[in-house]
């Protein structure tokens, strides 16, 4: 008998630049937490397993064991502790355990934890450190990285459906306006869209990454951390705050290799993490009020809006122009500013995303609120689309 | 250095892979026979990229996926001017990467 889960408490300093450790970055998000669900720390917290998420700490902060070292520096001790790292979609994945730890009647309480800092490194460091995740035959040893696989994506997708450059700068505009309004966004700025799509200067303004992708179409390097407590809904009562149900869960894989897909302009893992969350949650995509997609390039967040259902193939970058994913748009997606504007620490991500779906369905996403927002879906997005975890999330009816 | 790429074809059903895989994404069987991949190849996609990793001393490198008559996807180096969609390139073996005491080979594809 699966037991139902919620999620009663977040913490999500701001993204940026981290001043503090690897760990006491990860103490405050998971603090904010705690007291958020309204849980004492010390004797009768009741947190039975805490999850870390990070892809990168044992590389970049030399650090491993590091869920151990947070249990016992928040004195959760003897609570159970994992690491998890599935690459920048390690933060959903860290849910998903939590979400089977407690459904499985193994535990009651779980805190979840994700986590990256990523600017201790130079740029070129951090970038290779992204790619060891690239196949370590076929792709890493070129130089290939993520940027280089988002940009032949995004030419094939220009190619394909006819997406303009100045579709994937709509985006990044759209995403940087949400991100004003949301206090933990690590990019506090709106770009002006004739000025990064036309300028005379556009190429110092905005500079090619990889081609066709320039500057503003790529997420920022970004440290950060955030947190979020699970329960069973039956002790739900405990805490200050309402739950809100984690509905669905879907995960897929797609090869290492990008080279290796059967269609070269899909995002397959996507759209069966997707159809799998939907399934579990008894919903469609059509219920779903808001959204955070995995727009770590942007072209991703066009494509994967059509993988997980909202729009027809090919007709994302035509829901973008019509204004449809804007906040009072049919499906707003990426409140929170998304993977451009808010920063993409990447253990740190999928756990963010969740807390944004979490503010809206209580309401508290001020500024940037969903009116009425009762259901919402999380797409964490790990490799170039090699694995894939999707999260939604439903409030209770009162 | 007369450096070669291979692709694994399956002994049971005859699929090619590239990268090797310890089972065969076709049929399941786990044997496999190495054909060489050379001569032309067909340009799917391609980007430049001047954000390189660490290791590379160059500002910017070209990188696409060529597809062979055989069928088969692949990632390579360009070095090719103006690369254009559907252009017709010659695959050679060449060092992608330096390292120390190890230089690694890979796919340079140019124009012909």
């Amino acid at each position: 008998m699966r037991r139902e889960v919620g999620i009663v408490g977040v913490g999500h300093p701001r993204f940026g630049k981290s001043s503090v450790s690897f760990t006491d970055m990860c103490c405050y998000a998971a603090v904010d937490a705690l007291d958020d669900a309204g849980i004492k720390t010390g004797e009768g917290h009741g947190v039975d397993q805490l999850f870390l998420a990070s892809m990168g700490a044992q590389m970049l902060n030399r650090q491993s064991g590091i869920a151990s070292a947070l249990v016992d520096t928040l004195n959760l001790r003897p609570a159970m502790a994992e690491s998890v790292e599935n690459g920048p979609a390690s933060g959903a994945s860290a849910i998903k355990l939590g979400y089977m730890a407690i459904a499985s009647g193994m535990c009651d309480v779980v805190l979840v934890i994700g986590g990256e800092m990523m600017r201790v490194v130079s740029g070129w460091e951090g970038t290779d450190f992204v790619a060891t995740m690239l196949h370590p035959i076929a792709e890493y040893p070129y130089g290939l990285t993520l940027p280089a696989f988002a940009g032949m994506f995004t030419r094939l997708i220009m190619e394909k459906y006819g997406v303009l450059e100045s579709d994937l700068a709509r985006v990044a505009v759209k995403n940087h306006e949400n991100a004003m309004y949301n206090p933990a966004a690590h990019i506090q700025l709106v770009p002006k869209l004739e000025v990064i799509t036309e300028d005379e200067d556009k190429d110092i303004i905005n500079p090619y990454v990889a081609e066709p992708l320039r500057l503003y179409d790529v997420c920022p390097v970004s440290d950060g951390a955030a947190a979020i407590v699970l329960c069973a809904m039956e002790v739900a009562d405990r805490f200050a705050k309402k739950p809100i149900r984690i509905a669905g869960i879907g995960q897929a894989t797609d090869t290492h290799a990008v080279a290796e897909r059967e269609v070269a302009t899909d995002l397959l893992a996507v759209r069966l993490a997707a159809q799998q969350a939907y399934k579990m949650a008894n919903l469609a995509p059509q219920d779903m009020d808001v959204a955070e997609l995995h727009d770590a390039f942007q072209i991703l967040e066009i494509v994967e809006s059509e993988e997980v259902g909202f729009f027809p193939r090919g007709e994302g970058h035509l829901a973008v122009r019509r204004g449809e994913t804007k906040i009072g748009g049919k499906i707003p997606i990426n409140t929170s500013g998304g993977l451009k504007a808010k920063g993409h620490p990447l253990g740190a991500t999928g756990v963010s995303q969740v807390i944004e779906i979490v503010l809206q369905l209580r309401g508290e996403a001020t500024g940037r609120q969903v009116e009425g927002a009762r259901a919402g879906l999380a797409v964490n997005f790990g490799g170039f689309g090699n694995n894939v975890v999707a999260t939604i999330l439903t409030k209770e009816v009162e | 250095m007369n450096e070669q790429l291979f692709a694994y074809r399956c002994l049971q059903c005859g699929e090619l892979h590239h990268p090797q895989h310890f089972v065969c994404r076709k049929c399941g069987a786990r044997q496999f026979e190495k054909v060489l991949l050379e001569g032309e190849g067909t340009l799917v996609t391609w980007t430049r990229v001047y954000n390189l990793p660490e290791g590379y001393m160059k500002p910017f490198l070209c990188f696409g996926i060529v597809n062979f008559p055989n069928g088969l996807n692949v990632s390579g180096q360009l070095e090719v001017d103006q690369p254009e969609i559907g252009t017709k390139l010659q695959t050679t073996v060449g060092v992608v990467k330096e390292g120390i005491g190890q230089d690694y080979f890979g796919f340079i594809f140019k124009a012909k």
